[in-house]
């Protein structure tokens, strides 16, 4: 059952980052909820004051900002899947949106909650390594840019400061030719492994960036992997995917649990890396 | 969940036999672990262990029971708690065992860690290594303890 909690009702970012700073430990930003209040009602956390961050004006926005596709941390699931700019620069994302859990979380569910609730099993924080994003945290007076890479300590925890509110995520908008997909496997409702590829091909492969998420703690960037593949010809990285495969199964930190045995998730970034660079080299 | 971890500690087997019998100062190397009292000399202690998974936080107060002691060679010891808030339960039965390698002393321990209850909602896996991770710091602090102990004297 759901203990008593205070709602605050903020207006603007720094309002909730100064409610953050007041109450510390015993306040937590809210937005979907569909993690939180489920852990909630759990009792495996409490509260005393949930800041409800849902109404801030401006967070839900999703535009193309000088070659940056920036997502405000309050637009869910749903409007991810759907919004015209991200099929058109980012269909891996929007992919990967129309597979976050089931269709309750994903019209409640934000983006920002999800990051910044780093349940290990949740897909976007791992394609959002691959894109390169940066995460913007704002507290009452200043902002910061958090690289993806550096925002994901452990198993939910994350490099945002107590009093900081994730506002917004900026992805550098793909180059023309490049080739991104995001795949993941799983038996129960979380998967057990999401890998994610983003290769600059310019008649061979430029630049990749490789993460692996889901199986460990916290998703990872996996830069071995990608020197396997930058600088090579399409066909000699295919021949290194196996090996790229084996490293980022070891790079996944995975744990042996429901959702699989540590070196059966290993086994399974490899078979996933194979398939998503296979797509994110397309048909040729 | 079963752990076993040796730290080799550059101090003589005496010391490290007595540094554990000193409760205060051996329970401020477990992470987490505070209060510890005494409640009957080499066999009954208490203490509150707090431990954190992000948002997720436990407090076990904690009975620590000595169960047997091999003088300067080895302590069998459980210790269990309940937090009632979150509607948790943990226990934690310990073999600690001691040997000498030339001048230094080998720490080594088993533990099997039993988490039950609601907690038990963030996977077996999270757990576990939590778990592992609390025994590497508490291992390596004694050693930390004990060898800068050394190095003051």
């Amino acid at each position: 059952m759901l203990r008593r909690f205070r709602l605050e009702e903020p207006e603007s970012v720094q309002e909730a980052a100064d409610l953050l700073n007041r109450y510390g430990d015993s306040a937590k930003v809210y937005a979907g909820g569909t993690e939180l209040l489920l852990a909630m009602k759990e009792g495996l956390v409490h509260y005393e004051r949930l800041i409800n961050v849902k109404q801030l004006k401006g967070l839900n926005e999703i535009r193309l900002d000088s070659g940056t596709v920036s997502i405000g941390a309050l637009c869910t699931h749903h409007q991810l899947e759907s919004a015209p700019l991200l099929k058109e620069r980012l269909p891996a994302l929007v992919e990967l949106e129309k597979n976050v859990a089931n269709v309750r979380v994903r019209q409640a569910g934000t983006i920002g909650g999800n990051l910044c609730f780093a349940e290990p099993h949740a897909d976007p924080g791992t394609l959002l390594l691959a894109l390169g994003a940066t995460l913007v945290a704002q507290r009452s007076s200043s902002r910061r840019e958090i690289a993806a890479a550096d925002f994901f300590i452990d198993a939910y925890e994350t490099s945002l400061a107590a009093d900081e509110v994730l506002s917004e995520i900026r992805i550098p908008a793909p180059a023309a030719k490049s080739g991104i997909a995001y795949l993941k496997f799983g038996y129960l409702e979380r998967p057990s492994v999401g890998v994610a590829i983003a290769l600059t091909l310019n008649g061979g492969i430029s630049d990749a960036k490789i993460a692996v998420g889901c199986a460990g703690p916290a998703p990872k960037r996996v830069a071995e992997a990608e020197a396997m593949l930058i600088g090579k010809s399409i066909e000699e990285g295919t021949r290194n995917l196996a090996s790229a495969g084996q490293v980022a199964g070891r790079a996944a930190q995975a744990i042996s649990d429901l959702h699989g045995a540590q070196d059966y998730k290993e086994h399974i970034v490899g078979v996933l890396l194979k398939r998503a660079f296979q797509r994110a080299v397309g048909p040729s | 969940m079963e752990f076993q971890k040796e730290v080799e500690i550059a101090v003589p087997l005496e010391k490290v036999w007595n540094f554990i019998w000193d409760v205060d100062r051996f329970i401020a190397c477990v992470p987490g672990c505070r209060e510890a009292k005494t409640l009957e000399a080499g066999k009954r202690y208490s203490a509150t262990m707090v431990e954190k998974v992000g948002p997720f936080k436990v407090e076990f107060p904690t009975i620590i029971e000595v169960l047997e002691r091999d003088e300067l060679r080895r302590i069998k010891a459980v210790a269990s708690g309940a937090d009632n808030k979150i509607g948790s339960r943990m226990k934690i039965e310990l073999d600690v065992n001691l040997r000498e390698q030339g001048d230094k002393t080998v720490l080594g321990f088993i533990a099997g860690v039993d988490i039950l209850g609601k907690l038990a909602a963030l996977g077996h896996g999270i757990i576990k290594r939590k778990a592992d991770q609390v025994l590497d710091e508490f291992a390596q602090a004694v050693k930390q303890r004990l060898e800068g102990d050394s190095q003051d004297a």
